[in-house]
């Protein structure tokens, strides 16, 4: 049988709603945790799994800083885009693996959002490969881009940079984000016993380091089938 | 005339030395200066203590029978090791990120994972940290062997040794006959497969597409004509793998369409006795699982029965939309070849050499049978462009073909018994679909090395510091 809550546990209930304890919280509780217990960026785009039968889709949600936030600058790399689509369509198309993909500006980047199936680094070592040369107009308003151009000749440091701007992709069980920030510290997952009433200070954490996430794998309207047998029952070709 | 200098690469890159035996030493460098000494004398033609490595020839010339050495001895190198030996900090950064990680980290991406995971894997695999080298010793005697292996244990602290040896007629233990088809580089004419461009396993040159470099690890005289190598300790299930075969060969000669698997007139043998109608569809099942008969013969140029492999052309086919040959088989969804995949531009992109002989039987206490593999090495300029983007997406995930996709390949595929499928092709176009086949090869081991020139060689052993 439940225990009727006494004044102590209605207290510590009540505490978040408190103006105090939020001003407390924020400027002393999270810096203190902060500091004493950092926690590693954890990396980009999706987990690799053993066995993707239930969906082989996945998401890439590409977040890249404009060198010149600027509207100038956005528009330099908005033009980017509208003036390669043609290209950049007809090499998401070659990749072959490619449902979906399209461009945001948000704020000073510019976005790459996309699904695709299997493994990211051959999705975008394929990309590179059909359409390097036009994406590297787009790299050249990037913050880091210049680097990296052309990109079909620093491919494997493309693919690695892609990855770090790939958003982190949250777990869409929540205790998951244990294991992988004991991943990220180089602990066996599983190997450490965690608290669950721990899960939200270790979010709070997790998105000082993180401050971007995209949260779960979000939803699907049909199984996850491969573009190409999309495609096939639609008996438009693959 | 090729601008490779063949003096200067390594010898068991371009070609196999086909002798009967091979040993690799898993080696760790406890002695910094003692190693770079070696390797500063190995890379110069030997010494009376230490062994010459052994470098490539012109390909398109054989040794002279007079003039075989009576060993070789090739280097391979860790990330790991080249950290031991001292590589700057800043040059061992520029190393591909598959390879600063290494094999064991990227097991879910390999499908080594349940028996197969790095956490059951054998010593000394199991601390990968203490692999430096490989070094990879073949000769005709296990006396020449020792030899070497004697020179080797001198400047290294061993923590393994893998025996291999070559099995009669090039077979590995499922029965097939291996390393028929290889990349072929610019020296040799094939009149199906187009040549493959140096760059398919030396960095620096150019690849299949156009355009497209793999990143060459500085300093120059390091990364340059190097390559990379997955070295992989393959266990062979032999017994679950005939044992699946009695299995489907009876369902496909209970089936009603079994006259659409083999004419019911057939009449083959398996080289040395006839077969009944069970026994050759074995036979059919093997060779749809694998691409090939189990003599050899690529199945899509002889469906319906098991010819002389003398008499057929053994690497010169394609796979054309009525090819009988099943797109998952494990032939086809390694090397595509010409025929359509999902990834257009993906054809003879992540063309792998193989090197492989055979181990065991190593008997384990406590295990069902004795314990056989593969020894295999699959070499190319990408570990990521080439062999994990092979096995990741066309061997274990089959995304090159909607048919195929959410199957692994039969043969190697990280398969298990509740989920595994795999469809035989029929006479008329259509399919039977079998299941419920085990993983039939599982990894006890295996790291990624570095396959540095000889030039990178001398450049590690005068490595100060």
């Amino acid at each position: 049988m439940q225990r009727k809550a006494g004044w102590l546990d209605k207290f510590v209930d009540d505490l978040p709603s408190q103006g105090w304890f939020q001003f407390l919280s924020r400027h002393l509780v999270v810096p203190y945790w902060i500091w004493r217990d950092p926690k590693p960026v954890l990396p980009g785009g999706p987990r690799p799994s053993v066995q993707p039968s239930e969906s082989v889709q996945r998401m890439m949600n590409l977040i890249m800083p404009l060198k010149d936030p600027s509207p100038i600058g956005r528009a330099r790399a908005a033009l980017a885009i509208s003036q390669n689509v043609d290209e950049i369509f007809a090499g998401l198309d070659n990749v072959g693996t490619v449902h979906n993909a399209r461009f945001l500006l948000l704020d000073g980047n510019i976005c790459m959002l996309s699904v695709y199936d299997g493994d990211f680094s051959n999705y975008i070592r394929d990309f590179i490969a059909t359409i390097g040369s036009v994406f590297d107009a787009v790299m050249k308003e990037v913050e880091g881009g210049d680097a990296m151009v052309p990109t079909t000749e620093h491919i494997e440091e493309f693919i690695d940079w892609v990855c770090a701007h790939d958003l982190f992709q949250a777990p869409d069980i929540a205790t998951d984000l244990f294991n992988l920030q004991d991943a990220a510290k180089g602990i066996a997952p599983g190997s450490l016993p965690h608290d669950l009433r721990l899960l939200p200070r270790e979010l709070i954490l997790q998105l000082h380091s993180n401050p971007n996430i995209s949260l779960g794998g979000g939803y699907r309207a049909y199984p996850g089938y491969s573009a190409a047998q999309v495609r096939q029952k639609f008996g438009v070709g693959w | 005339m090729s601008r490779i200098d063949h003096s200067q690469l390594q010898g068991n890159i371009l070609r196999g030395y086909r002798f009967g035996l091979v040993r690799h030493m898993l080696l760790e460098v406890t002695d910094r200066a003692t190693v770079r000494a070696f390797l500063g004398v190995a890379a110069q033609g030997g010494g009376a203590e230490v062994p010459a490595i052994t470098v490539d020839q012109p390909p398109d010339k054989t040794w002279p029978r007079d003039q075989k050495p009576a060993s070789c001895f090739n280097i391979g190198l860790t990330f790991a090791g080249l950290r031991a030996l001292g590589v700057a900090p800043g040059d061992l950064a520029t190393f591909p990120t598959e390879f600063r990680e290494g094999m064991a980290a990227r097991a879910t991406k390999l499908g080594d994972f349940g028996e197969s995971a790095p956490r059951a894997w054998s010593q000394p695999f199991n601390r990968p940290e203490q692999i430096h080298l490989v070094a990879s010793i073949h000769a005709d005697s296990t006396a020449e062997l020792d030899k070497v292996d004697t020179q080797v244990s001198r400047a290294f602290a061993v923590r393994g040794r893998l025996d291999g040896y070559a099995l009669a007629q090039d077979k590995v233990y499922f029965g097939y006959t291996d390393s028929i088809s290889q990349p072929k580089f610019s020296h040799v004419k094939d009149e199906v497969e187009p040549i493959d461009p140096y760059g398919t396993v030396l960095l620096g040159e150019p690849t299949r597409q156009e355009g497209l470099k793999f990143g060459v690890p500085t300093p120059q005289v390091l990364g340059h004509h190097g390559t990379f190598n997955a070295f992989r300790v393959l266990r062979q299930h032999v017994t679950a793998f005939e044992q699946y075969l009695d299995r489907a060969a009876t369902e496909l000669l209970n089936h009603p369409d079994s006259a659409l698997v083999l004419p019911l007139d057939a009449q083959f043998s398996d080289g040395e006795k006839p077969l009944d109608r069970h026994g050759m569809l074995r036979e059919v099942v093997a060779a749809q699982m694998c691409g090939r008969w189990r003599n050899g013969v690529p199945y899509g140029s002889s469906p319906d029965t098991m010819p002389d492999p003398a008499s057929v052309p053994l690497t010169e086919y394609d796979y054309g939309r009525g090819s009988r040959c099943p797109v998952g088989s494990h032939m086809r969804r390694t090397n595509p070849r010409g025929g359509a995949i999902v990834q257009r531009i993906a054809n003879y992109t992540r063309r792998l050499v193989r090197r492989g002989m055979s181990y065991g039987p190593i008997h384990t206490e406590g295990d069902s049978e004795p314990e056989v593999g593969l020894l295999g090495n699959f070499i190319g300029a990408s570990l990521g462009a080439q062999f994990e983007a092979v096995m990741c997406d066309w061997l274990n995930l089959g995304l090159q073909d909607p048919d195929i996709t959410g199957a692994n390949d039969p043969l190697i595929g990280a398969n298990s018994s509740e989920t595994s499928w795999f469809d035989v092709t029929l006479r008329n176009g259509g399919t039977i679909r079998l299941r419920g086949f085990p993983r039939f090869v599982s990894t006890r081991g295996g790291v990624y090395t570095f396959l540095p020139s000889m030039p990178a060689i001398r450049y590690l052993a005068r490595l100060k510091g």
